[in-house]
């Protein structure tokens, strides 16, 4: 079976341990809040450099473009691990790629993405506040997370 | 479809996986084949037809009614 997006097969086993170590880091600063400024250096901000300032209409950045600014990068590596790991884990070959295989990785896809807007409508409704923006810190990796779900449990299944 | 793939493999005395590893597919492809959850390819039913020297025909069938 020929499919030219998959990543070889021995992207799997370093795409769980990225995963794995993202994740875990990713529950860590959740809970703890944890900001380092051991990883604080100058990074180059395209937008959202400026002051986060008040106005009417609630919090807000003012608009800087293209300013070089400090920041703890410690969560944006942890952001980073988690969506390159899900990809590697997600889009490389099984060890025995055929049609059955393909099919189960669109099928999860697929519930994947139904999934994962069916609960973001719900929480839409639901919840609010900065609330809500915890669900749409979740949101960055829930639809990855939710296929390599599916399809390593339907894999296993069958 | 239905098929007699099960029958065949208990015939020539093959697991899912002697199946599968002669085909170069995987173990659950053949396992969902033989549980009649996934229809395969032609090229795939041709090939585990041909394992067991048998026509397409004589390994897979059409339910009464079936659609597509």
């Amino acid at each position: 079976m020929k499919s030219s997006y998959l990543l070889p097969n021995k992207y799997k086993i370093p795409g769980w341990i990225i995963l794995i170590i993202g994740l875990i880091l990713g529950v860590f600063l959740r809970f703890t809040d944890f900001e380092s400024d051991v990883l604080e250096i100058k990074v180059l901000a395209i937008s959202g450099g400026g002051d986060t300032i008040i106005n009417n209409s609630g919090l807000e950045d003012a608009s800087d473009y293209f300013r070089v600014i400090k920041n703890s990068v410690l969560d944006e590596i942890t952001a980073l691990m988690i969506i390159v790991g899900g990809l590697f884990v997600g889009f490389s070959k099984e060890k025995v790629e055929d049609e059955f295989i393909y099919k189960l990785r669109k099928d999860s896809l697929v519930w994947a993405i139904i999934i994962n807007y069916v609960i973001l409508m719900f929480t839409v409704i639901f919840v609010y506040n900065f609330s809500f923006f915890n669900i749409l810190v979740y949101n960055m990796f829930t639809p990855l997370l939710i296929f390599i779900f599916r399809f390593n449990f339907l894999k296993a299944k069958s | 479809m239905k098929n007699t793939i099960k029958i065949e493999r208990a015939r020539h005395n093959l697991t899912q996986g002697d199946v599968a590893e002669k085909i170069g597919v995987s173990r659950q492809s053949i396992n969902a084949i033989e549980k009649g959850k996934y229809v395969p390819s032609t090229v795939l039913a041709i090939k585990i037809a041909q394992l067991f020297k048998l026509s397409v025909e004589e390994l897979f069938f059409l339910e009464e009614g079936e659609e597509l």
